[in-house]
């Protein structure tokens, strides 16, 4: 632009006259003039486009802005989901199986899907399911059929899978010892060639469609008694069908949806999957009047147990009053499975990272699972805390409901507890009745946050620490004097058999007899006579209108207690301390109750059923109820078997001298 | 003739050239304003929408959640700001139609409700209502913060925001969810990748770009512009709280590794160390609220926060700051109501202030006031026996929410800064021998309190 500026040197009289000057001078200077006329009309021509790029520039600038701040609003974790179904638009998959003494695997298209080597484990015949349209597996079973009944159980299993199901077997060390016909018709029926004349130690393999065609079978028979057929390895090719040859036609609810992804992806739940008919998977069961604990979170504790899930979950599904709202189920670890069991139900399941092993691990998944049950509800002053392998009863939230207040008001409460150890079968008599008692039950108990957050969580055994968490809360540092309600009857039934503290053989003695209750509605009776000074008053009650039976006779033999019914009786047995349950222990050996520590007392004293009479235990001298005792009684000592003799307890009774 | 032609295309040159170059100025202008104010979205808002519409579709909203018996409340910074001036008079007007449209007419690009996510349940016929109805809606989902901690738990992801949208107007619904510690919580607006980035211009959202924690409001059912909505009974106290929402989660992966390496201290004096400290941060925490002082996690205490996500169990004391602008001379007696005495009394309010207070089993709770200055922010400590002076240097800081032993507290956001600027780079190390007068390495020696006036700044009892 200078030259367009007036030269500041010459500074005019008059404006006027300095633009006339300035004007003559350029006219009389054509050449300058042109120049400058042209430099004029160049200079606003870049203007001009220096001014369209700066719109295009800060237009370009604000847009970009935006962008880039709208990244603000991008998830860091940009989680590409890769492709998990690199098989489904495959049409043949590669299988194979390979069966030995002391290994078997199974590849699906390259991935192994099972492979086991380790030493003395995994014994029997391995099955798996494959989804006929997907090739993704579905279910995983050993079946260790060198022992007895686990046959039945392969082929209980084998007839729940669906129709046009792939199946694949492999037997590991040894598999026919315990194999009979049955199962062998069933293997036949199946297309095994070879099944019926399976034999010891043979080792073999078999690819088959429920229903179908067969794939493939390899056989290698055992030489010797003493010696292992050879390792076989069948390579086969398996045909795909449609995704919509394998699924069955329900109606498009919302239900049939969750039901139709679970169906798709998991074998082994019989009838949920049926084509005609399924199980209902939701189950409305009627509403509790005045349910007071509707809002109380629900936290079930789970494993990898997914069948055990599936029938907690539907039996805490129908129970009356039940809030699937307030249902969480933790999994210890990232199975599917159990997950999509929680799915199939519509619940909200949460994973966590395993920590530790053995009973460690339980402990960390219960105190992980404890903290972000209070987590998430907040407002909630209890948990109902629940495991994986429990039938609930039908009135379990009716029975907690009439119970809740008094763990809210009696600060000598420790818990409520759906479970009594010592309800079996035949001690266990009366619906409507609740105990106070000493010990934890678990299995299925209501924990007030109040105690959790200001005592447990502190002071939860660290991951190093090999606690059972069961163990640690009885501890007299943690329970601290404080009782647990429990019913006569439990409103929960322990059915696992299988789990880390528990076995076959272990269930049969102490669990299968238990009673459960089964009847809706029960009113309890007396809730108010469970706080602390009541249940005081209601026990001397009970001890005055006892009969003392006679100790003259075996406790062991039924006729110790007359054939009454509805009496009350008692009787009274030696207990020298708080901690002397040497005669309590032989006693609950011979009325095969829990006596693998002490459980359901209350100051030394035991309450439970007999002949449908109430039959009460007074430990003496050590209780407080040992006033009560006749002076001419003598209590009941019985000795602990000498170590030699083995398990099986012979009661003796040694002072029953009557005077 | 043509002399004067070529004079007058000069001067239409220059003309041209002036308006060219008012147009960039005023560009300039405009562009600027933009990025403070919401020019852009009032301009597109007039452009796309009459001023009826937003009204028509809140109008619709309602509908579609009072159908589905969902609690929602109006959380919209800009209406309840317009509702704060006049909460007298909405308060107190009767159902009769209000003669002018005065709060849903503004043209805005969104409104913005919240939704209490324990008072309804995730079901999904609200979306296919609101499909018929025409609206389109976006769901946001993200992990639950509920179940991070130090437990590696991992569940199924919940709605944080979900927007809905119809013709040129669009309904953002915050989801709040309770949380312990007796507060109110909502998630970051993080899209994921398949999500549509221009379903909303989602960076105008007044909530989202971080997560906020609040109080449990008191709602109050209003009837604004002839729709019946539910607002906080104190939509000022509301929009002040939003002001400074941003909430940090502890850094629970980080604290969990830190735990791999040092093991925590499981003993009992440990785990009671623990338990008093705790309630001790509840009892100041709440009286401090009631007296309505805001104050944060310091030295010990809010390193224990960043770096174990835990009370420092081998700390003896809690440690509180408080900037001096906040001080109130009701804090000693408030404190001694709460049955905490005051153990000593350092510096005074224009200097180096400092409180101490004797808690249960010698539990100490330590406040400290910050004075801000241009370019840092300090706190001041008095050695009793000598008089001595000490400064403490921390870089500039704002205050964010968090969750701490149960109870919703204020930590400095730029709490890497703090914490680096008291311990050094090495605090991820614990050290149990720590000097307050030489160990941090924002330290200062301060000089000396004159002999006169040491009964008025040191005072101990």
């Amino acid at each position: 632009m200078d030259e367009w500026k007036p030269n500041p040197v010459i500074k005019p009289h008059k404006k006027r006259s300095w633009y006339l000057a300035w004007k003559y001078k350029l006219m009389n200077q054509r050449a300058l003039r042109k120049l400058c006329q042209t430099g004029a009309v160049l200079f606003l021509l870049v203007t001009v486009i220096v001014n369209i790029k700066l719109i295009l520039d800060t237009r370009r600038a604000a847009y970009e802005e935006e962008e880039e701040s709208a990244q603000d609003y991008d998830d860091e974790l940009l989680n590409v989901e890769a492709p998990r179904h690199p098989v489904s638009n495959k049409k043949v998959l590669d299988v194979e199986v390979y069966s030995s003494r002391s290994k078997v695997y199974v590849a699906v298209d390259g991935t192994t899907v099972l492979e086991d080597e380790a030493r003395e484990q995994g014994r029997g015949i391995h099955v798996i399911v494959l989804n006929q349209a997907t090739g993704h597996v579905m279910a995983k079973r050993v079946f260790d059929t060198y022992s007895p009944h686990e046959d039945e159980a392969m082929v209980l299993f084998l007839n729940m899978v669906a129709r046009g199901r792939i199946l694949i077997f492999t037997i590991k060390d040894e598999g026919s010892f315990h194999l009979k016909d049955t199962a062998k018709n069933v293997l036949k029926s199946l297309g095994s060639q070879v099944a019926p004349f399976l034999s010891w130690r043979d080792m073999w393999t078999f690819v088959g469609k429920k229903g179908g065609e067969v794939y493939g079978e390899k056989h290698a028979k055992s030489p010797a008694l003493s010696t292992w057929g050879d390792p076989v390895l069948l390579k086969t090719e398996v045909h795909l069908t449609s995704v919509e040859d394998a699924e069955c036609h329900w109606p498009d609810t919302e239900l049939n949806r969750r039901r139709r992804r679970f169906c798709s992806k998991v074998e082994g739940y019989g009838s949920v999957c049926s084509c005609k008919d399924p199980t209902p998977i939701e189950f409305n069961p009627d509403p509790l009047k005045d349910n007071k604990v509707f809002d109380v979170p629900v936290a079930v504790i789970a494993g990898n147990r997914p069948n055990y899930l599936y029938r907690m979950l539907r039996s805490l599904l129908s129970a009356q009053g039940v809030n699937p709202q307030m249902i969480m189920v933790f999994i210890d670890g990232y199975y599917e499975e159990p997950m999509d069991v929680v799915e199939l139900f519509g619940l909200s399941g949460i994973q966590h990272t395993p920590i530790s092993i053995k009973n460690a691990r339980v402990s960390q998944h219960y105190k992980a699972s404890l903290t972000a049950t209070f987590n998430l509800f907040p407002d909630a002053k209890f948990a109902v805390v629940l495991e994986e392998d429990l039938d609930i009863s039908v009135d379990f939230f009716s029975f907690l409901s009439q119970s809740i207040h008094l763990l809210e008001e009696d600060d000598s409460l420790y818990c409520i507890s759906a479970w009594n150890d010592q309800g079996y079968e035949h001690t266990a008599e009366d619906p409507s009745l609740l105990y106070r008692v000493e010990t934890m039950p678990g299995l299925g108990w209501v924990l007030r946050k109040s105690l959790y957050k200001d005592e447990l969580e502190p002071k939860w055994p660290t991951p190093e620490k090999l606690w059972d968490w069961d163990m640690w809360m009885r501890m007299p540092e943690q329970r601290k004097g404080r009782e647990c309600i429990i019913p006569d009857i439990s409103r929960s039934y322990h059915f696992g058999i299988v789990g880390l503290n528990m076995n076959g053989y272990f269930h049969e003695a102490y669990f299968k007899k238990h009673k459960f209750n089964t009847v809706p509605n029960v009113q309890l009776k007396n809730v108010e006579s469970l706080r602390k000074d009541a249940y005081e008053t209601e026990i001397h009650r009970l001890l005055r209108e006892a009969e003392v039976l006679d100790h003259s006779k075996n406790p062991c033999e039924d006729s110790f207690v007359p054939d009454a019914e509805g009496k009350v009786y008692v009787m009274f047995i030696k207990m020298e301390q708080e901690a002397d349950f040497t005669t309590w222990t032989q006693l609950a050996k011979c009325l095969h109750i829990w006596d693998l520590d002490v459980r359901g007392n209350h100051k030394g004293l035991w309450r439970l059923f007999r002949k449908k009479n109430h039959f009460l235990v007074v430990g003496v001298p050590a209780s407080p109820y040992s006033s009560k005792k006749p002076s001419s009684v003598t209590p009941i000592y019985m000795e602990p078997p000498a170590k030699e003799e083995g398990a099986v307890a012979v009661p003796a009774v040694a002072a029953a001298e009557q005077t | 003739m043509q002399k004067i032609n070529k004079n007058v295309v000069l001067a239409v040159l220059t003309l041209t050239s002036l308006v060219f170059l008012l147009f960039q100025l005023y560009y300039y202008k405009f562009y600027l304003s933009q990025k403070n104010g919401a020019v852009f979205s009032k301009v597109r808002g007039s452009q796309s929408g009459q001023d009826s519409t937003r009204w028509h579709v809140v109008r619709k909203f309602l509908a579609l959640i009072s159908s589905h018996n969902i609690p929602v409340y109006l959380i919209d910074p800009l209406i309840l700001g317009l509702v704060d001036k006049d909460i007298e008079q909405i308060k107190s007007s009767s159902d009769g139609p209000s003669p002018e449209c005065k709060y849903f007419c503004a043209p805005r690009d969104f409104t913005t409700f919240a939704l209490l996510d324990k008072t309804w349940k995730h079901e999904v016929g609200l979306f296919r209502t609101a499909e018929k109805m025409g609206f389109q809606w976006l769901k946001v989902l993200n992990k639950d913060p509920r179940l991070d901690g130090m437990d590696d738990l991992s569940g199924t992801e919940i709605p944080l925001h979900y927007i809905f949208k119809l013709a040129s107007h669009a309904i953002h619904l915050v989801v709040f969810y309770e949380r312990s510690g007796n507060y109110l919580w909502h998630g970051p607006l993080r899209l994921k990748q398949h999500m549509d980035r221009k379903f909303v211009p989602f960076r105008k959202l007044h909530f989202g770009r971080y997560p906020g924690a609040y109080e449990k409001p008191e709602l109050l059912l209003v009837s604004i512009d002839d729709l019946k909505v539910q607002i906080p009974k104190n939509p000022s106290s509301f929009l002040e709280e939003m002001s400074h929402s941003r909430f940090l989660e502890c850094r629970y992966r980080e604290a969990r590794a830190f735990f791999q390496l040092y093991p925590d201290d499981a003993s009992v004096d440990a785990v009671e160390f623990r338990k008093r400290a705790k309630s001790l941060l509840h009892l100041a925490a709440l009286t401090l609220n009631n007296l309505g002082v805001k104050f944060w996690l310091s030295s010990g205490t809010c390193l224990g926060w960043y770096r174990q996500c835990n009370v420092i169990p081998y700390s003896k004391d809690v440690d509180l700051g408080i900037f001096i602008r906040d001080y109130k001379a009701d804090i000693i007696p408030a404190f001694q109501k709460a049955g905490l005495p005051l153990k000593h009394k350092f510096g005074k309010v224009e200097d180096s202030l400092e409180l101490s207070f004797q808690g249960e089993d010698d539990v100490k709770l330590d406040i400290f006031f910050f004075y801000e200055e241009d370019d840092h922010i300090w706190n001041g400590g008095t050695q009793a026996k000598s008089g001595k002076k000490f400064r403490y240097l921390f870089p500039k800081f704002t205050l964010c929410w968090t969750e701490f032993v149960e109870l919703k507290v204020q930590v400095p956001c730029e709490t890497l800064q703090y914490v680096e600027a008291n311990y050094g780079p090495d605090w991820k190390v614990p050290v149990k021998t720590w000097d307050w007068k030489s160990s941090p390495p924002n330290v200062q020696y301060n000089g000396v309190w004159p002999v006169d006036e040491w009964d008025d700044v040191i005072q101990i009892y």
